[in-house]
């Protein structure tokens, strides 16, 4: 349900001014009585940086993902945008209600295969799915969105100076398919995510630890190994033709890919750069050790960002259709997550475990937030400089539908998001609108994003 | 069950005649039996991470679950295999980099087995060894010979990396030799540009090796390709009926049986132990372990569909026996059992199958009676359709399963789906969610009858031992059966003429084979689509 239509911000102007930046975000903090410091020292601060010659605080984005829908009629808070309670379902999130902006109103966009199926490709791509090899319960086989994911647009922009150009975390997402992947770097070129903690820690930390000579040497030497490898792999393009060859030559971009990273110098341990502990044993399937996996996930994706070794990250909590079953919560939920997504409006019983769960999720992103926010940067956090948005690849699950579909945004960008706000959408606004303004709140000026059919500009009123 | 009225009418109307009689039953298995002249595209085809484990075991000796580190495969059309649906990305750069260097790693640590590749060490003897040894484990990883620029380039690696270090260079080279496109993908150089033509032997016999053993070719395959033993259709027979016999062709059989049987899923299989006190998590290993053994068997006693539908045999050990209501077998571990006559169905008796097609907390009739008619019979059902409400039956402990299921068949709309998919599943009634027998559902005596419609066996059922003997004698089956054959042995979905002419031709060997599915190899191996390829080699 619809309620009322767009309303500016106070100010939607450019935002590159680092002054305005900070003296709008500290008004802020201002006004929902957590304020750090005045407007005019924060930015006098941010000026002394600069001309010392140290790098500005980078900007971060970090996509999370919950699966199956929810009901909107306890996910939409009240209020209007600046007095809003949240609702039961967000109402986890309430010590960073300051720090969100909760968006309604807004539809997401997909096509091709079924309802989860294109929900899941388009959420972060604004496209629909190519025609492919996954047959979905509806129409015909489908394949993989016709372009990039939102953050991997960021990541062509942001993320070219790090070791990773981006980091994907899932718990227990499971098998290879388009029910299960969300990120895509480029048209039919799904990134996986890491399931397992304790190989996130190894491939991500290890050089947090390693001796440098070693480390130093060890780069060489794969640099060696991948520099021969790639030589291959040019060589069996160049004998190639069509499908195969784009085959050939993707696997070719991803050697090079990860030849960057040994070249990218890593600045090791800081007062915020800590090592993160290692996951005690690797991950599992097990239902019952989803909750402990995620947590190891929220704590590597936040060092991964404090340690700057990523500025684009992603956790995807299972996938769609999620066979989810929540057993830890109390009382129990004993229930498969889509089994229940699928029980009719009238039944009580069902909502009122669909609540629950979808709060444990909230609770999940709260966590990431108080994560992000215990680490200081500069005058502020790290979830200062963090833009979170929280999808899913659903609407409302019982019916598959995506119109008013739910997102929480994070943190504020650096400063450029405005936080503590409540914003509703009438009309047919897709959700291509706002991935161009999450776009803009990157500093990136993209004016469209995704399906052009689908854009009609920024999301009036966000940035 | 709760769907909109006036949607239902409009809908149904529409849809009734659409979503579930729109699927083909395939034709009949000796119609118009054809012979097929081209081999349909090769798409480029790389190696399962499966595969790659147990090449890496043959050719270097490695642990095969190095592999298991690998992004899982992409599934189409229940297979892990599929040209079509494989995607890249840095994570598998960095994982078969890992690969590479692990593999390299381990073997390594065992000095003895470095020497048998080339009489030498390749870590300490000096250059001329080192080359013997990339050109010896090159030619057994790539599957061919390398090329002098390429043996050059790896003794340059093994320099650069090496520093002086043999170790270093060797373990460099190895773990290069593993990341490589030769290794990880099939490159076949087109054998003629214009014109369709027969494979070279090398190519033959990677084609052969996977097919049979999902492994690498082994010593002798190499070597009998390049004597031509692979020249003729026979000297390719010959090598397909020895590597018939080898181990691995099993392990290939079960591999291909356990995606052919939507099994994958099992170690991960949870159940909801409020509601079924027996339960415990070391059953999904356990109903794994059951029907390993029992394919084995099946596979040396002659891998028939009788067997696989029909058997009264399988292997339990004391507490899987005990669990199923069995007889305790006499010794300790998996021992071989005549199961209840009642449940003597081969494969659709085990808990391995019986567990991931139920809900963790009931039974799914509909889950059972979809894998037959979508995986034995072919002809899926049509899908539901979007934005109506679908709910399971909610658990009520008054009303047995056939009861909560009831209304897919009182309400038309739901019905004209359901009842291809729902009377089937009927038949499995006397397993609960959690492979146990059961003679009463909620304080009622299970009613496992149902019905097939819509196939070329159709009629009453009553219970899955007559629902296995009337897909026994099923041609649609035998038929389903080289199709999912046809789409696991080339990697891809049938789709052109000269393809379902190939497929009528495995169908055909299958009935003429009694049922044996290496009538299905041996078929294969003698068809266009395996021997020959497409003018220019790949498309």
């Amino acid at each position: 349900m619809k309620t009322r239509s767009k309303t500016p911000p106070p100010s939607s102007g450019s935002s590159s001014g680092s002054s305005w930046v900070f003296s709008r975000r500290a008004a802020l903090r201002g006004a929902f009585g957590a304020s750090i410091g005045l407007p005019w020292l924060a930015s006098l601060g941010a000026r002394r940086a600069h001309a010392a010659g140290t790098p500005a605080f980078p900007t971060r984005f970090v996509v999370m993902f919950s699966p199956n829908g929810t009901l909107p009629g306890a996910w939409n808070p009240m209020g209007t945008e600046t007095s809003f309670t949240l609702s039961p379902i967000l109402q986890p999130l309430a010590e960073h209600q300051g720090d969100l902006v909760v968006v309604r109103g807004v539809d997401q966009q997909g096509g091709g295969g079924d309802g989860h199926q294109n929900g899941m490709g388009g959420m972060l791509t604004g496209q629909p799915l190519n025609a492919g090899p996954f047959a979905g319960a509806g129409s015909a086989p489908a394949g993989w969105p016709n372009g990039p994911s939102v953050d991997q647009r960021v990541a062509e922009v942001l993320g070219t100076g790090t070791k990773l150009r981006s980091l994907e975390l899932g718990v227990q997402v499971g098998a290879a398919d388009n029910w299960g992947r969300m990120v895509y770097r480029a048209a039919n070129q799904p990134l996986p995510p890491e399931d397992d903690p304790a190989r996130v820690y190894a491939d991500v930390f290890a050089d947090l630890h390693a001796d440098p000579a070693v480390l130093a040497a060890l780069r060489a030497r794969r640099r060696s190994i991948l520099d021969t490898v790639a030589a291959q792999y040019a060589r069996l393009s160049a004998r190639l033709g069509g499908d195969d060859r784009a085959r050939i030559d993707r696997h070719l971009t991803a050697v090079r890919e990860i030849e960057l990273r040994l070249t990218t110098p890593f600045a090791g341990a800081t007062a915020a750069c800590q090592d993160p502990a290692p996951a005690p044993a690797p991950a599992t399937s097990r239902n019952d050790d989803f909750p402990a996996i995620g947590a190891l996930q929220i704590d590597l994706l936040v060092m991964a960002l404090a340690c700057d070794v990523a500025r684009v990250a992603s956790l995807q909590w299972s996938r769609s259709v999620s066979q989810t079953r929540f057993t830890w919560l109390t009382p129990a939920i004993p229930e498969v997550h889509h089994d229940l997504s699928h029980r009719p409006d009238n039944d009580g019983v069902a909502a009122d475990k669909l609540v629950r769960i979808n709060r444990w999720y909230a609770t999940q992103l709260a966590t990431l937030m108080s994560k992000l926010k215990a680490i200081p940067e500069g005058d502020g956090t790290l979830l200062d400089h963090t833009l979170i948005l929280w999808c899913n690849e659903l609407a409302v699950g019982n019916v598959h539908s995506r119109v008013d579909a739910p997102y929480v945004l994070g943190g504020r960008a650096g400063g450029r998001l405005a936080t503590g706000r409540y914003l509703t959408y009438a009309g047919d606004v897709p959700h291509n609108n706002l991935m161009v303004s999450i776009l803009n709140a990157m500093g990136i000026p993209d004016q469209t994003f995704g399906k052009p059919d689908w854009c009609t500009g920024p999301l009036a009123g966000l940035v | 069950m709760k769907v909109n009225g006036p949607l239902v009418a409009l809908l149904a109307a529409s849809l009734v005649g659409s979503a579930c009689k729109a699927s083909h039953p395939p034709a009949p298995t000796t119609a118009g039996l054809c012979t097929a002249a081209a081999p349909g595209p090769a798409p480029l085809r790389r190696l399962t991470r499966f595969e790659i484990g147990r090449s890496l075991a043959d050719v270097m000796g490695v642990d095969p679950t190095l592999a298991d580190e690998l992004p899982p495969d992409e599934e189409s059309d229940g297979y892990d295999n599929a040209s079509s649906a494989y995607s890249v990305s840095a994570l598998h750069a960095a994982k078969l980099l890992d690969l590479g260097e692990s593999a390299a790693a381990a073997f390594l640590s065992d000095g003895a087995r470095a020497r048998d590749v080339a009489g030498c060490d390749p870590t300490a003897d000096g250059d001329g060894c080192l080359r013997s040894f990339v050109q010896a484990l090159g030619a057994r990883l790539w599957r061919r010979a390398l090329d002098d620029g390429e043996v050059a380039d790896l003794l340059a690696l093994a320099t650069a990396a090496g520093s002086g270090d043999g170790r270093a260079g060797a373990g460099a080279v190895i773990a290069t030799l593993v990341q490589a496109p030769d290794f990880i993908y099939r490159p076949e150089a087109p054998p003629a540009p214009d014109r369709v033509a027969r494979l070279p032997a090398q190519a033959l016999a990677t084609r052969l090796a996977y097919l049979v053993t999902a492994s690498a070719p082994d010593a002798d395959l190499m070597a009998a390709a390049d004597v031509g033993g692979l020249a003729s259709d026979a000297g390719v027979m010959a090598e397909t009926e020895r590597l018939l016999r080898t181990p691995r062709a099993a392990e290939a059989f079960h591999h291909f049986v356990t995606e052919w049987w939507e099994l994958e899923s099992l170690p991960a299989v949870q159940k909801d132990s409020n509601l079924f006190r027996t339960w415990s998590p070391g059953l999904p290993g356990a109903f794994a372990e059951e029907t390993r053994r029992f394919l084995a068997d099946v596979w040396q006693q002659g891998p028939t569909l009788e067997r696989l539908l029909t058997s009264g045999t399988t292997f339990v050990d004391l507490d899987l026996a005990d669990y199923y209501g069995y007889a305790l077998p006499a010794a300790s571990g998996f021992q071989p059992v005549a199961v209840d006559p009642a449940r003597a169905a081969g494969l659709l008796g085990q808990g391995a199958f019986l567990v991931t097609h139920a809900k963790a907390d009931q039974t799914s009739p509909v889950l059972r009676g979809k894998f037959v008619r979508a995986r034995l019979l072919c002809d899926p059902p049509g899908p539901p359709p979007a934005n109506i409400v679908i709910t399971p039956p909610s658990i009520d402990p008054r009303k047995s399963s056939r009861e909560r299921f009831q209304e897919h068949t009182a309400n038309a709309f739901c019905a004209s789906c359901h009842q291809m998919m729902d009377p089937i599943g009927f038949a499995f009634e006397h397993f609960d969610a959690t492979g146990r027998w059961r003679d009463n559902d909620a304080g009622v005596p299970v009613d496992a009858t149902g019905m097939l419609t819509g196939t070329d066996v159709d009629g009453p059922v009553d219970g899955v031992v007559q629902l296995a003997a009337r897909l026994l004698g099923s041609a649609q089956v035998r038929r389903c059966v080289a199709t999912q054959w046809f789409r696991w042995a080339f990697g891809r979905n049938e789709q052109t003429d000269d393809d379902l002419c190939t497929v009528g031709q495995l169908a055909h060997a299958l009935d003429t084979g009694d049922g044996d599915l290496r009538s299905l190899v041996r078929a294969s191996v003698q068809s266009p689509t395996f021997l020959l390829a497409p003018a220019g080699g790949s498309p």
